[in-house]
Formats: C-alpha cells, sequence, structure tokens
C-alpha cells in the first residue's frame, strides 16, 4: 500500500444541521465520485452542544477501529475522547472506497482523519480569539475546550461551532509533531465496550425492522451441482412459512421466523444434479499440489544465480510442506437484510465492501445508486468473508420477490461452514543450499495453490504472468532473508473449491514452510535458530545489503532484526527452557510494512481430547514493529487474537469427499478453545520512530504456527511439515 | 398448540408459538431480545446460553414447550446499565474484540460464580471449554472471571 496515495487531502466547510460546524475531508487518492461538487471521504461534525461525530467508512469486526479511529480525531482536535462518536459511513458520493481489509484501516483513515481534527481546531481557535479580541497565538486547546492561559478564560467547543463554520479553511492545517501526542499512543480500551456487554451492540442478525421476515436457503450438496426439481408442498405446510422461492444459488423457504424457515428447508424435497467435480477430493489435491512442487513454477524472485547454485553446494537441503483448506468460522454465521420497495432499496449488511453491496442492488434491481441505501452493521467476525458478497446477492433474489417486506437472510452454521469461500490449500518445496562452512548460499521455495476464484476467475495469462502471481505469493517472494543466490516460483492448480480472502490471505502456508525450513538449516548446521536468522538478515556482514527492495517498497533487514533482538532478550532465549518444554522462534515482514517476531514455550499434552491440540502452548512471547501506534491495548489484543488464530490453524482443516465439503460445524472445524490458549502472551512492541502507523490484524498471524512447530520438533525429534497437527504426528 | 406461560428477565411472557421452537429464536425473533446469539443452533459454540433457574443453559437446545413455567436470565437481564460485576470486570480486562460471543460466554461464568466456592483458573477453563470465540478474546476472559470472582460476582 502507498501511503502518498492518502497523504494529501483537502477540506472543506459543509452544511450543519443545528448551526454547528461540519468539515468534510477528501484524500487526493480516494476514488473520483461521479456526481459533481466536493464530496468528502470522512465527515466531522461538532454540534452546539460540543458533541463531535466523525462518520468513517471502516466496518468493526472485532479490530477496535471504533476506538483508534476516534483516537486519531480527538489527538488534533484536542477534544476529551468520550465526546467523540462513530456514525457509519454508507456508500455514496464521497464515500465510494469504504472496504475494510488488508489489515488496513488506520493506514488508510490516518491522514484524512487527521487533516480533518487539526483543520477544525484551527477553525475553533480561530472563532475563540474574534470572540475574546486576542491573538491566536496566545489561545490553547485542550479536552473540548478553548483557553486563554492570562485571563483563564475558556470557551468549550460547542460554544464555538457554529462562529467557527464561517472561518475560513486553513489549506494545510498543521499537524501536530509526534512528541506532541497526548492521546496517540496511550492504552485506551474499547469505547464501545458498554455496548457489547450489555447486548445492545446490533450485529447483522440483530436488525429488526418491522414486519422482518427470515429466509433460508437450500443450497447444492456437492460443489458445482444443480437444482433439477423441487417440491415445496410440504415445507409449505409449515407454521409459519409464507413462500418458497427459487433463486439462483438454490430455493429459498421464507418464513416469519428462522426457526419456521429452517424447518421449512428441512421439509423441500429437492432433486440436484451430479456434480461435476464429483471426483474432486481434498487428499487427492493435496498430492497434486505435491506432485506439482516436484517441479519448478513461474519464477518471482530470481538473486544471483537462482536455483542453479544449489547444484554446486556442499550440501543440501529439502522439505516439503502442505498446508489444508480452512474456512472463516466466524460464531456469527454471515447474513443481509434487505428490503425492496418501488424505486428504492434499504439494505442492512456485516459487509465489508459497502460499495459492492450498493453496486450489486443496482445492478440487480436496476436502481441508480442514489436509492439504494446500505447501513453497515457491526459484524461478528469478518476475517475476509465479508468481504464477499453473495449473502448479499441471495437477500437481494428473495427481497426483490416480496417486495415491499423486509427480509433476513439467514445462513445456518453448516451453511457459513460449507458455502463460502475459503483459504486454499497449498503445498511447498524448499531446498537449500549449505556450502563447507555452514552458510546458505543458496536457496529455492515453490508453492503450488489456487488463486482467489470466489468473485473472479483468473485468466490463463494472469495464471502465466510472473506479476499477477507474485500478488498471490505472500511470504515466498517478499522473504526478508539474504542468500546470495534465490529462486522462488509459484505453480497454479486449479480447484473446484470456490477461494478468496481469508485471514493473512496468502501469507500463513507460505510463512509456516518458510520459517520452519530455516529452522531445519539450523538444526542441520547446528546453529542456533536465532542467530541463522540474524546472519541471513545481514548482522555484522556489511556486504548484505540492508534494504531489500522489491515492488518498490522497502524491507529493512536492521528494523526485522532488531525485533528478533528484542523479542529473544524478553523470552530469554539462550537460557534453558524448563523441564518438559522446548522453545521455537519464528518471524516475518508483513506486506513490506509490519514486522514481527514470535518466542514460543510448548510442552506435549498427553492424552489430550481427539478434538483438543496433542500440545500445548504454554507463553508467547512477541515482539512487533508495526510502526507508529495509535492505540497498544487494541495491539495487545489483536497479538493474542493472532495466536489463537494461528493456533486454530494447526487444529482445524476443510476437507472434501466427492465433491462435497465435510466439514459443517465446530465439532467438526474446531478452533481454538479457552483450555488450549496460553497461560501466557506478552507483547512487547519496538519503536523505530517510523512517523505511520501500520497494518496489525494479519501479520499477527503468520509466524506464531511456524514457532510451534520448531518448538514440538525440539521436543520430539518430528518436524511438523503438514497442518493440521495430530497426536500421531507427534508419537 | 397451547400457550405456554414463561418468564424472561423477571417479567412474565405468554407465547403462542410451535411448541419445538427452540427457546433461541423465540428471544431472538418473537420477543426481540437480541443479545442472545445464533452460532451454531446445536449447543457447540456457547453463543445462546442463557440462565435458567440460576444455572446455564444453551438456548438452542430448549424448546419453548420445555421452558413453559421456568425462568430465565438474558444478557439484557444480567444488567442493562453495565454494572453486574461481570460486566464491570470485562470492561476493566478490555475483553471483546467482536464482542459476538461474549453474552453467552458472561452468562455461562454468571452460573459458575453464583455457586459457593470462588472458581479457580481451572474452574474458568472447564466452565468455558465448549464456548467459541474465533477473535481469540480467551486471555482476557480468563482474568476477567477471576476479577470478577474476586468482587463477589454477583452472589
Amino acid at each position: 500500500v502507498s501511503a502518498a496515495i492518502t497523504r494529501r487531502a483537502f477540506v472543506q466547510v459543509m452544511a450543519a444541521a443545528g448551526g454547528g460546524l461540519a468539515l468534510g475531508v477528501r484524500t487526493a487518492g480516494a476514488r473520483g465520485a461521479a456526481a459533481p461538487g466536493f464530496h468528502p471521504s470522512v465527515w466531522l461534525g461538532i454540534d452546539r452542544q460540543g458533541t463531535i461525530v466523525a462518520r468513517v467508512g471502516k466496518s468493526e469486526m472485532g479490530q477496535g477501529v471504533r476506538t483508534s479511529l476516534p483516537m486519531i480525531l480527538a489527538e488534533e482536535l484536542d477534544a476529551d475522547l468520550a465526546s467523540v462518536t462513530i456514525e457509519q459511513a454508507s456508500p455514496g458520493p464521497g464515500f465510494d472506497a469504504l472496504g475494510t481489509g488488508g489489515s488496513g484501516s488506520l493506514m488508510r483513515s490516518w491522514d484524512a482523519l487527521r487533516q480533518a481534527g487539526a483543520a477544525a481546531r484551527q477553525m475553533l481557535v480561530a472563532a475563540a480569539a474574534q470572540r475574546l479580541g486576542v491573538a491566536a497565538g496566545a489561545l490553547e486547546t485542550d479536552a473540548g475546550f478553548v483557553r486563554h492561559p492570562p485571563s483563564g478564560r475558556r470557551l468549550s467547543y460547542g460554544e464555538l461551532a457554529a462562529d467557527a463554520a464561517r472561518q475560513p479553511v486553513p489549506e494545510r492545517p498543521a499537524l501536530k509533531p509526534r512528541a506532541s501526542f497526548r492521546l496517540i499512543g496511550r492504552p485506551v480500551k474499547r469505547l464501545d465496550g458498554p455496548d457489547l456487554v450489555t447486548g445492545r451492540a446490533r450485529f447483522g442478525l440483530d436488525v429488526r425492522p418491522r414486519g422482518l421476515l427470515r429466509a433460508l436457503v437450500a443450497r447444492p450438496p456437492r460443489l458445482g451441482a444443480k437444482l433439477v426439481s423441487f417440491d415445496a408442498a410440504a415445507a409449505k405446510r409449515v407454521r409459519g412459512v409464507r413462500r418458497v422461492i427459487e433463486i439462483p444459488s438454490g430455493v429459498a423457504v421464507v418464513a416469519d421466523d428462522t426457526w419456521a424457515a429452517l424447518k421449512g428447508r428441512e421439509a423441500l424435497r429437492l432433486v440436484w444434479s451430479d456434480s461435476p467435480h464429483a471426483s474432486f477430493d481434498s487428499d487427492e489435491h493435496l498430492r497434486g499440489l505435491e506432485e506439482a512442487v516436484a517441479r519448478p513454477g513461474i519464477t518471482i524472485r530470481k538473486d544471483g544465480a537462482g536455483r542453479a547454485a544449489l547444484a554446486g553446494a556442499a550440501r543440501r537441503l529439502e522439505a516439503v510442506y502442505l498446508y489444508p483448506f480452512g474456512a472463516h468460522a466466524s460464531v456469527e454465521p454471515v447474513s443481509c437484510t434487505a428490503l425492496v420497495e418501488r424505486r428504492r432499496c434499504t439494505i442492512w449488511s456485516p459487509s465489508q465492501t459497502p460499495n459492492a453491496v450498493q453496486r450489486l442492488a443496482t445492478e440487480l434491481l436496476g436502481l441508480p445508486a442514489s436509492a439504494v441505501k446500505v447501513h453497515v452493521t457491526l459484524l461478528g467476525g469478518g476475517f475476509g468473508r465479508r468481504l464477499g458478497v453473495d449473502f448479499d446477492r441471495e437477500a437481494l433474489e428473495v427481497a426483490r420477490r416480496v417486495a415491499g417486506t423486509p427480509v433476513q437472510l439467514v445462513w445456518s452454521r453448516e451453511d457459513d461452514m460449507r458455502h463460502g469461500y475459503f483459504q486454499a490449500a497449498s503445498a511447498h518445496r524448499l531446498a537449500a543450499g549449505i556450502d563447507a562452512a555452514g552458510r546458505v548460499v543458496a536457496w529455492e521455495h515453490r508453492k503450488a495453490s489456487t488463486p482467489h476464484n470466489a468473485r473472479r476467475v483468473p485468466t490463463d495469462e494472469e495464471k502465466r504472468s510472473p506479476d499477477s502471481v507474485r500478488g498471490w505469493a505472500w511470504g515466498v517472494y517478499d522473504s526478508p532473508y539474504h542468500v546470495p543466490a534465490a529462486e522462488m516460483s509459484y505453480a497454479v492448480v486449479d480447484a473446484p473449491v470456490p477461494i478468496g480472502p481469508w485471514r493473512s490471505v496468502f501469507s500463513p502456508s507460505s510463512v509456516f514452510a518458510r520459517e520452519g525450513f530455516v529452522d531445519e538449516i539450523a538444526v542441520a548446521t547446528g546453529k542456533d535458530p536465532l542467530r541463522l536468522r540474524l546472519e541471513l538478515l545481514g548482522a555484522g556482514d556489511p556486504s548484505v545489503p540492508a534494504i531489500y527492495t522489491i515492488d518498490g517498497e522497502k524491507i529493512d533487514r536492521a528494523r526485522l532484526r532488531r525485533v528478533l533482538e528484542t523479542v529473544a532478550e524478553k523470552a530469554g532465549w539462550g537460557t534453558p527452557p524448563r523441564p518438559g518444554t522446548a522453545r521455537g522462534l519464528a518471524c516475518n515482514v508483513f506486506h513490506t510494512e509490519t514486522y514481527i517476531a514470535y518466542v514460543v514455550e510448548v510442552a506435549l499434552r498427553r492424552g489430550a481430547g481427539a478434538a483438543d491440540l496433542p500440545f500445548s502452548v504454554e507463553r508467547v512471547v512477541c515482539a512487533m514493529d508495526c510502526g507508529l501506534v495509535v492505540n497498544p491495548a487494541g495491539v495487545a489484543q489483536q497479538v493474542e487474537s493472532g495466536v489463537l488464530w494461528s493456533l486454530s490453524n494447526m487444529k482445524s482443516a476443510i476437507t472434501v469427499r466427492s465433491g462435497a465439503i465435510v466439514e459443517g460445524t465446530y465439532q467438526e472445524f474446531p478452533v481454538a478453545m479457552i483450555h488450549e490458549t496460553p497461560a501466557v502472551i506478552e507483547t512487547h512492541l519496538v519503536d523505530s520512530g517510523d512517523e505511520r502507523p501500520h497494518g496489525i490484524g494479519e501479520p499477527v498471524v503468520c509466524p506464531l504456527a511456524p514457532a510451534v512447530a520448531s518448538a514440538l520438533s525440539r521436543l520430539t525429534g518430528k518436524r511438523v511439515r503438514r497442518l493440521p497437527v495430530r497426536a500421531a504426528d507427534l508419537a | 398448540m397451547p400457550r405456554r406461560d414463561l418468564t424472561i428477565n423477571g417479567k412474565r411472557h405468554r407465547v403462542d408459538v410451535a411448541d419445538d421452537m427452540p427457546l433461541l429464536w423465540l428471544l431472538r425473533d418473537v420477543l426481540g431480545l437480541t443479545g442472545t446469539k445464533y452460532g451454531c443452533g446445536a449447543g457447540q459454540c456457547g453463543a445462546c446460553v442463557v440462565l435458567e433457574d440460576g444455572a446455564a443453559v444453551r438456548a438452542c437446545l430448549v424448546t419453548v414447550g420445555e421452558a413453559a413455567g421456568k425462568s430465565y436470565t438474558t444478557i439484557e437481564g444480567l444488567s442493562a446499565d453495565g454494572s453486574h460485576p461481570i460486566q464491570r470486570a470485562w470492561l476493566e480486562e478490555d475483553v471483546a474484540q467482536c464482542g459476538y460471543c461474549q453474552p453467552g460466554m458472561m452468562l455461562e461464568l454468571a452460573a459458575l460464580l453464583s455457586r459457593p466456592a470462588a472458581p479457580s483458573a481451572a474452574d474458568v477453563d472447564r466452565a468455558l471449554s465448549d464456548h467459541v470465540c474465533r477473535c481469540g478474546s480467551y486471555p482476557r476472559i480468563r482474568r476477567a472471571a477471576l476479577r470478577a470472582a474476586r468482587s463477589g460476582g454477583g452472589r
């Protein structure tokens, strides 16, 4: 993500209801609005009571944007954080790029929110200077007041809001230097906590417009099967069932309540065609991926002599790593509520991509965008699943057939698990050439997997183009390590399974394989895994470039070294581990922006339940350099979240048999539970003086699993190269 | 289809729905108490836990027919203003991420903490061992549970 896109912004006064101050900020990089006039991408209002409202377009799905974004605004505005509320932006002119994903909420909102706060503060000060008859330079701002220290007089922002609206808008509002921050960088608890602990918070399934009907859809049991015929007679006899409607994705049962819709769906008699993918099996697919990495794929990075250098090395190591399909498995299944009326449509969606929802409605219903209102609700977990609009499409297909009545399209747990899109399975083959002195002189990483195909299937040309292929090989092509000869490649292996974004997208499997293999090299060469990594990052070797540049973005190896040194120090790396435990280490640079390392202490868990992890992670130490930290409390939450997500990746998998997704419940796809939670998870932030915030929610996932796998290999002598981990793998 | 009487958060309700309807859907779809969450409908995730005469039950596994005559507490009844010791502990430990699974977690703990003996960390893990939080808020749930227990836990 290029920061330059969002850096320039401009501010205008907007009409304010009730005579307060309203400012719009339009970032120069935002996509052009079709409508003429000024359409801001962030809107800030201060009313006469001093209530501050920021309308922003980031969806809250647990990452804490409803806390961290107000912090940025309150900082530049010198407002009391408690007086700032966030209003969820709906798609519209200006609000034309509302997506939430890629761990980018903070970095993409940073400039506009600062500009808005700084401009408003300057205008409030100018209004106060006029009112008090003093120079603006004699005034200070603090906690929602403009103060005049010499006289002790003060005016609240509410009192000044109307006058401030008549002040000229500063062309370049002065932003605070980092050293002057009072709020940013201090831990702040979730501002929306009270709503979440009282049941007041409204998620997608909690939308309750008057007269709401519920709908469930019966979908094909096997990939690609089609509806041949159906008999709805029994379904229609279920009390509360109103309609049974065929839609493109299946047969919808519309009822007064969810229970009636569930029973009605069960009573449907459905005839499906054979699946064109009836022979598809995920185990066979994994074997196919393994075969694919027996040969090099499309080269996406080549340093020095590339793979050719392997042949000349004194010693060669090789390993294959396998990673399964995965599901998002948010506790709130996807849903969408829609009301289609004559010439207009209202949608309530727990969406990460509300503009796409609006576009979809305009296309399906033939309405102009101005007639489609999309309200974004809270999301009961997102993780990339809600970047899809398949559930919105179903809601609209049903709602248009019961026009005038709102319909909530509900997915059951099984629907959510089996009919979503998935993290792609992958195979990785790594090879290293070691010279007589034990140095790594050659490196090869081949990945075979399936790119996203749920929304659009890549063309054959894209599958062959190094530029597009590289975009599917995060964690492979952007390895931070310096090896004089290195070659990375990727081979597309198609699968009939829908594949789409997932937390950390293409990275988890790549980092699991790469970091696990680095640990294998350490063992084979008798080196300490920390020392080996520091060497590969150029410690003490001036011939290794400090900066690795790829696609115009820079990886600073010194930053990753500092993170590794920090995590080692905090974890007591090098001291003997407690009896019965072993330590493991892994690191990563996510998207060339966030530098992170984990050290874990792991013990075996004998007699663990069949569904439980066969080991326990007792302590996790994380060191991270994620640039400027807005809310350290939020960062610590996300580290804990990433640890548990990654442990789930070591525990559960989606499998496919005869073209059908097998797992439909939490028993079949068991995610990490409280009794598998490490007793200690520590976060240590490393400050490199970076002036900008970077992503956190995805970077925290990747290096945890390989650190655990490395510890397991110390404990058992067994190298975990395939997930999920079963007890038998460690025996 | 007989009418059924039951008490929710201290208020008596007479309902006229299918006897086999799970309490979950009565609460959410008929009575509009959306704080009780749907996560699986099969007793595997714990998002719908409510108190039945003080004991934790999964609202997706209790039918309206079975619920007749009984008294239930949902998250809305724990306290509307967040003043219950478990709610306060939740805020102090900054537990919630997306927050969706939390009502079920809190009510499970309310049942645990209503017992005479203060729970150990292992008791907390056992009580919540079949509650799913996909965001991974477990470390803070543990801390909040023990904090609430120390403050009396609502007994």
